[in-house]
């Protein structure tokens, strides 16, 4: 009677011990042979171009590295969804793929303010999120432990870099300067007006809608500023029709793009009716080298391996491609870092500490206890409607994060 | 049937959140949100047949105003949504005294034009709205409790839809409900059986103004950030979609029109290299078999399959 009085109190502490010890759960979408990523993209609509094979470079990448055995012993599984570059279809797709696939991080995010409406939910979900390629600056800064982005290049980086290039390399003194007026454009300028300031430089800036159709006004407004340069940092619809009339017009001073207008080079150079519309023409860019060229080749090949149906379209890969593999680069490395009992706390931890030159981007993948920026590095192509040659340097802003 | 259909609702509503997973519950607070938006779409289009294009401008201003009662002054949520409202409401009445001018296509591209206004205003009132940076709310509480999932928020935003739908019942009985009917089929004959009129339009405006700026302020409880992209002319031809699919002048099609037309978005997001064709698709379909509405097309063929 005792003893079983004994043995009662005894598994009654056991039982105790066991509800109050901190037990922890097996981590979401992390099993003896796999890793669920929760991947999302434009993969269809009127963004598309700005996803679609950046999500199919990034699962190639992720493809590839199953074929080498995988990490720890565990393959890299990809559950995809349509964000449509939209802030609502977006946070659906983020709470499907954490609520329902239950996948251990999220990898996504190709338009900037849409990707920001889910910042509130992943912090306090306490899920990674890795962005694909967007800046995303709004979710970066301040930053968050759980947070990272702008692989291909931090949107205050790309304006800052633009302005220091146009008054460096071409002397201009007074810049035309024509950006969104959503939160994308309200990045760049924040850096351009410093860099700017900085160089003593002059700036007439013009705020456009992303979805304008006639920019005759507000170019009218740009040219009787009499600026030495042109510098167009929007999509790719307002920067045709702006290159378009600076040609109508007989605008000859350089004209620089940044890398969010140039998704489709040879169709730019069609709708801005040829060639002649691109005689003193630059496009910013973040790649390491030219689209194909050699330090960049095994990206394409690599494509063209994994997606033969569609490489053999002449639309594919699109122009923003490799921009998926940094990412996944990272993701690959701070998940081998953490070792095989990796969990979340253990992954943000080494994505903190990731500093490496991915060989795709002009600069390398840079975080830090407070940097949650991958890039801010860029260079210069000049491009004349069919050849593209690269100007030598890589350029960048002033501007710093200040809390 | 009928009763059959809302035990059926009810059971499914107060079943969801413990059989399904936080992201079918966001689902389900968006689709009672865009409920609701519909509903004030229904009372100025469908029961006064006055075409207004401007219903995601007073979802924004029932948002903003909702969101910022509660994040800059700390005002619990049943406040904030009644500020929230009455501030779309506001507006909405200034908008009816333009209506009263005009008619017809006149009058739905001065309301498109509103819309887009507001919407600029939206954009570039950095200082409320954040501007294009979006903005951060804080998450709605009541009595020190804060509504934080999308769980948590679900069983206010089921009870604020079903008070919605209530109080569309009871415009659309009551003798208002009446007089926006005969406003809709004749002005003429309205004013001639001493109907007031201007003031049915400036009340249609005022009320559905009202549901609209009501969803803003459901959406702040699930929701706590907002951009001004999302408040645009596509929301209301969204919310114009589905209440014409759902069947115009008719409640239970701007609810069903709701239900379903979110449900097939959000099905369809998961099939993105068709989804475009199989949108466009639904709506010919839609508009070539059942003209009058999805819900009028299935009481008719059930209507006949039982008198034979």
């Amino acid at each position: 009677m005792q003893l079983s009085r004994r043995l009662l109190t005894l598994a009654g502490l056991c039982l105790a011990a066991s509800g109050l010890s901190p037990v922890k759960a097996q981590e979401a979408g992390i099993t003896a042979n796999s890793i669920k990523i929760g991947m999302f993209a434009p993969l269809s609509g009127a963004n598309f171009a700005y996803g679609f094979d950046v999500a199919n470079a990034a699962k190639m990448y992720f493809d590839k590295i199953n074929k080498d055995g995988g990490i720890h012993g565990r393959k890299i599984e990809v559950v995809l969804e349509d964000d449509r570059c939209n802030a609502n279809d977006l946070v659906a797709a983020v709470k499907k793929l954490v609520e329902q696939d239950q996948v251990f991080l999220l990898h996504g995010g190709s338009c900037s303010a849409a990707v920001v409406a889910a910042k509130e939910y992943v912090v306090r979900q306490k899920v990674p999120l890795v962005m694909l390629n967007a800046s995303g600056d709004g979710a970066l800064y301040p930053p968050t432990d759980y947070i990272f982005g702008a692989f291909s290049i931090s949107q205050y980086a790309v304006g800052g870099a633009m302005v220091d290039f146009a008054a460096k390399n071409l002397g201009a003194k007074k810049i035309a300067y024509v950006n969104h007026d959503d939160a994308y454009g309200a990045w760049n300028l924040e850096a351009s007006k410093f860099d700017a300031e900085a160089l003593k430089v002059d700036l007439a800036v013009e705020s456009v809608s992303p979805t304008i159709t006639d920019v005759t006004a507000p170019f009218l407004k740009l040219r009787a500023a009499n600026a030495d340069a042109l510098v167009i940092v929007t999509y790719a619809r307002p920067a045709a029709l702006l290159i378009k009339k600076a040609a109508e017009m007989g605008f000859n001073k350089p004209i620089i793009l940044s890398v969010t207008g140039t998704a489709n080079l040879a169709q730019l150079a069609q709708n801005v009716g040829g060639p002649d519309a691109l005689k003193n023409f630059y496009i910013q860019e973040v790649l390491s080298d030219l689209p194909g060229g050699p330090k960049i080749k095994w990206v394409y090949d690599m494509y063209k391996a994994a997606y033969p149906e569609l490489s053999a379209k002449a639309e594919h890969p699109q122009t923003y491609m490799p921009y998926g593999i940094p990412s996944a680069m990272s993701i690959v490395k701070a998940l081998q870092a953490a070792g095989p009992n990796v969990t979340r706390e253990k992954f943000l931890e080494e994505m903190k500490k990731l500093n490496f030159d991915s060989g795709v981007m002009a600069g390398p993948v840079v975080f830090s206890a407070t940097e949650r920026a991958a890039n801010k590095a860029t260079v210069f192509i000049k491009y004349d409607g069919t050849n593209q040659t690269m100007v030598p340097g890589v350029f960048t802003s002033r501007w710093k994060y200040k809390g | 049937m009928r009763i059959f259909g809302l035990l059926l609702a009810a059971i499914v509503l107060i079943a969801l959140p413990f059989f399904t997973t936080g992201y079918v519950i966001y689902l389900a607070n968006i689709l009672l949100t865009f409920t609701v938006l519909c509903l004030g779409l229904h009372i100025v289009i469908g029961e006064a047949g006055q075409f207004s294009l401007a219903h995601a401008a007073f979802y924004g201003i029932g948002i903003y105003v909702t969101g910022i009662a509660g994040t800059k002054y700390g005002l619990p949520f049943p406040v904030t949504m009644l500020i929230g409202g009455v501030a779309a409401a506001a507006v909405g009445f200034v908008i009816g005294v333009i209506a009263l001018r005009m008619r017809d296509i006149y009058l739905a591209l001065a309301t498109f034009a509103f819309g887009e206004a507001m919407q600029w205003l939206f954009q570039n009132w950095d200082a409320v709205t954040g501007g294009p940076n979006g903005l951060r709310i804080a998450p709605a509480h009541l009595f020190g409790h804060e509504f934080v999932t999308d769980k948590d928020a679900y069983p206010v935003v089921v009870l604020f839809a079903l008070l919605m739908i209530g109080l569309t019942i009871l415009i659309s009985r009551a003798r208002l409900g009446r007089a926006l009917r005969a406003v809709r089929e004749s002005e003429v004959a309205a004013q001639a059986m001493g109907i007031p009129v201007q003031r049915a339009k400036l009340l249609a405006f005022g009320l559905s103004a009202f549901f609209a700026g009501i969803a803003g302020g459901m959406f702040t409880l699930f929701s706590t950030f907002i951009h001004p992209e999302s408040l645009g002319f596509s929301t209301t031809m969204l919310a114009l979609t589905m209440v014409v699919v759902g069947g115009l002048g008719s409640i239970g099609g701007a609810v069903g029109g709701a239900i379903v037309f979110g449900l097939i978005s959000e099905l369809l997001r998961q099939a993105p290299s068709f989804q475009e064709i199989a949108y466009g698709l639904i709506l010919i379909i839609f508009m070539m078999y059942a003209p009058k509405g999805l819900f009028a097309f299935l009481a008719d063929k059930f209507g006949r399959a039982r008198h034979g």
